[in-house]
């Protein structure tokens, strides 16, 4: 009868207390994001959550960004998950920035746009190697040139 | 005896599974992989897919107002609507356009830390959020804390911001798309009213440029409305809003294409583009616009 106490108890401690203890919700991300994204001011969101995948699976975002503006681009990943995001900025199909730089292997939490074009442009987020992932990409403004 | 155990550990099994599930965050419809067909009534024209893809940031209070804060021109408290104005607003879709309006009004407001203005817009965005049962999310208190205590002006901005982006995700998720639509139109033209007014103040090129370059945005502005024109209001809007369209016709932007080049300076990387735009528009094109705009954005505030 101890034993199924004991078994009982710790079953409880398992389920409830792992998950609420250590999960990372979205909105600690984006607070997490705003930090990176330093003393820009904030401007949108975007949640990233993708499955495991080969080829790694890829969320898009259509945002319009206006001439004249520097912008900021931050990412930041949930420890919950391997995943490792990387945002790329496509005009059409001609890739503009990223936060991942193959040639010398470097990510960047965060990187600068010196937009000189107003128009819609897309963001593509995917995580490393296909991992599955959860993110969160800031778009935020630092300031007019 | 065993029975017992069996019967206990299913129990767990199926409380651990059920908790697993109710974490933290809200699980909403994009959790699941559920065929379009299968959701409620709605505007079919465009998948929601693509509206949610489209209404990302067309039009964002805060951008313009730091244009016009970049050049340095001057604040003008007469560029913004009369927060008495929101009595003549009295239908969801008149509250949706007034909170794009006043909306646009405290990005301009806070972007020149004209902090003592603060609480009378947010009075007025709030009550019209609350027409439209989306006051739970427009921050009043924080808002109202920081401007009243002259406190951060980022959090200001942060906390508008994030307001008009969950006021934007709640309307979407609660089928209700039509007036976040509505909001941006409204976001949108009040924009394009303060650059109009400055542009006849300050003689800015840059600012005609602002104006001219609308064209594009307008584009996908007027494909989101479009999509629920079966409502008498939006058709209304999209009939005002095709005037200032048409005047656009007479706007040319041409583009050069350049690579764009990455500089790491300090830590941070900045990719630099290399594109060029050309906005070609006559005088007179740009004061009928700038007339347009100003007679539609007055017409949307007389309700």
């Amino acid at each position: 009868m101890k034993n199924i106490f004991l078994f009982f108890l710790f079953s409880i401690i398992l389920s409830g207390w792992t998950v609420t203890t250590y999960a990372q919700s979205e909105d600690d991300l984006i607070e997490i994001c705003g930090m990176i994204a330093q003393d820009a001011t904030f401007l949108k969101d975007f949640t990233i959550r993708l499955d495991a995948g080969d080829p790694p699976p890829i969320q898009r975002f259509s945002v319009i960004l206006k001439k004249g503006i520097k912008y900021r681009f931050s990412v930041c990943n949930s420890n919950d998950y391997e995943g490792r995001v990387i945002l790329q900025l496509f005009d059409n199909n001609r890739l503009l920035a990223t936060t991942y730089v193959v040639a010398s292997g470097k990510d960047y939490p965060s990187i600068d746009y010196d937009c000189s074009k107003t128009g819609a442009y897309h963001l593509f987020f995917n995580f490393k190697e296909g991992k599955p992932g959860l993110a969160v990409g800031l778009l935020s403004l630092v300031e007019t040139m | 005896m065993y029975r017992n155990v069996i019967l206990l550990i299913a129990t767990v099994l199926l409380a651990t599974s059920c908790r697993f599930f109710d974490s933290n965050r809200n699980l909403s419809k994009e959790d699941f992989d559920i065929p379009e067909g299968l959701l409620d009534e709605k505007p079919l024209e465009v998948a929601s897919e693509v509206i949610d893809d489209m209404i990302q940031n067309v039009s964002s209070p805060v951008e313009m107002a730091a244009i016009i804060k970049g050049l340095k021109i001057p604040f003008n408290r007469d560029y913004i609507a009369n927060t008495k104005d929101m009595n003549n607003l009295n239908t969801s879709f008149q509250k949706a356009v007034g909170l794009g309006i006043y909306g646009a009004d405290l990005g301009y407001i806070n972007m020149y830390e004209r902090t003592s203005l603060v609480i009378n817009h947010i009075t007025t965005i709030k009550s019209l959020a609350d027409g439209i049962q989306v006051g739970q999310f427009f921050d009043f208190n924080s808002l109202s804390r920081i401007a009243t205590n002259r406190e951060n002006i980022d959090s200001l901005l942060l906390i508008s911001q994030q307001s008009f982006n969950r006021i934007d995700s709640y309307l979407r998720e609660t089928n209700r798309a039509h007036l976040s639509v509505v909001i941006i139109a409204g976001v949108w033209i009040e924009g394009l009213y303060i650059a109009s007014r400055v542009a006849e103040d300050a003689k800015h090129p840059r600012i005609d440029e602002t104006i001219g370059e609308q064209k594009v945005i307008m584009s996908s502005l007027m494909l989101l409305l479009n999509n629920y024109k079966g409502d008498p209001n939006v058709a209304k809007l999209i009939s005002d809003f095709e005037e200032i369209q048409a005047l656009y016709k007479d706007v040319r932007i041409t583009y050069e294409y350049g690579e764009p080049i990455p500089v790491e300076k300090d830590g941070v990387l900045t990719f630099k583009q290399n594109d060029t735009q050309t906005i070609i528009m006559s005088d007179e094109t740009l004061n009928n616009i700038i007339k347009k705009v100003q007679s539609v954005r007055n017409k949307l505030l007389i309700g």
